[in-house]
């Protein structure tokens, strides 16, 4: 399995069964598995912020969500995350490309790159970087964490995750 | 026709349909209307009424109904497009168009220039697509809506640009708003 089916088949089993994205070229495999499974509920979206409602309804119909994006969809839907997610204590599984870290060839993604920790934390979003492959099996904590506890959390995976098996390159 | 009529209109056909309602002045009016465990009263994250509808819509088969206003589609309009290409049979979407930002005081929003929603809904695939002015008219249109599953839909209001006479907060906080929509689904559900 690459890269893109191992995290996958771990964000599957861990629960997940209503997904939404916003394309990123790192997330390019896992859409293309999505694409076909029907297992679960999928649709892209527009917006990252329209996802956020989407998956807020999911919840609230006894779906487990997560949403797929590259970290500036994070700046796109910062209010949703705290005014609508936050506030009625809603979980939702943020899965993030993390761009503008160690190895980005594309200078406009760095300012947001640098931003994302930071703004993850003073949201109030509990989150773990996942740096390489073999620390996959880390997901699992922090998503249980957030149902457990009704908090949406954020998985990290900067450049060097995707860069280490070739994908999206 | 004033929103409170409208919002009346769209209650007086409702059952046992899960209702989402907009951010401000609409939340308001519908709690004082029919407060009810399966209303969903938005609190914050303005434009996003439609796209929780959607949400609720493709993970369970009852129907849903979405009372947005115009300002906040117009802020979101891309969950048009989504809804278009997802087609949830079981989704209703009502925009009230006051042609204002009435809940912020009345600032004039684009459809006051002629920007027309029962197109764009039309044009983003939501075919079953009206617009209604007149009382009689609206609730004709409102019954058809609820009762064609063959799409969704998506009817656009238009009322008067005035101040609510009637107004309370919704006394309920947002916890206590989730678990008790959310027990009220999970009892149909299951």
């Amino acid at each position: 399995m690459n890269v893109s089916e191992r995290l996958y088949s771990k964000l599957k089993s861990s629960g997940l069964d209503f997904f939404v994205s916003v394309p990123c070229k790192f997330l390019d495999g896992i859409i293309s598995i999505l694409e076909k499974d029907k297992e679960v509920i999928y649709t892209p979206v527009t917006r990252e912020e329209e996802g956020v409602g989407i998956l807020a309804g999911a919840f609230l119909a006894g779906k487990r969500p997560a949403l797929l994006m590259q970290n500036s969809g994070l700046g796109n839907s910062i209010n949703a995350i705290c005014s609508l997610l936050n506030y009625y204590e809603i979980p939702v599984v943020l899965v993030i490309s993390h761009r503008g870290t160690s190895g980005e060839k594309i200078e406009a993604q760095l300012p947001m790159g640098k931003a994302t920790i930071k703004l993850l934390e003073a949201s109030g979003i509990p989150c773990r970087e996942i740096k390489k492959s073999s620390e996959i099996q880390l997901v699992d904590e922090l998503i249980d964490q957030g149902f457990s506890q009704n908090r949406t959390v954020a998985l990290l995976f900067p450049q060097s995750f995707w860069e280490e098996s070739g994908e999206g390159l | 026709m004033k929103r409170y009529q409208a919002i009346q209109l769209i209650m007086d056909e409702v059952t046992d349909e899960i209702v989402i309602c907009n951010i401000g002045h609409p939340s308001q009016e519908l709690y004082l209307i029919k407060d009810r465990p399966r209303n969903f009263y938005m609190l914050g994250s303005m434009g996003l009424a439609s796209s929780i509808g959607l949400g609720i819509a493709l993970s369970q088969p009852g129907k849903v109904v979405v009372i947005d206003g115009e300002g906040s589609v117009l802020m979101n309009m891309g969950t048009l497009a989504t809804i278009g290409i997802n087609q949830p049979k079981n989704l209703n979407l009502f925009i009230i168009d006051n042609e204002s930002y009435g809940s912020t005081g009345f600032q004039p929003t684009f459809t006051s220039q002629g920007i027309d929603l029962e197109k764009i809904a039309a044009s983003c695939q939501i075919r079953n697509s009206k617009l209604c002015r007149e009382m009689d008219d609206c609730r004709r249109t409102i019954r058809a809506s609820l009762e064609d599953n063959s799409g969704p839909s998506c009817v656009i209001i238009k009322t008067d640009k005035r101040m609510p006479d009637h107004l309370s907060p919704v006394p309920y906080d947002s916890i206590y708003i989730k678990k008790r929509f959310m027990e009220s689904l999970s009892a149909s559900i299951k």
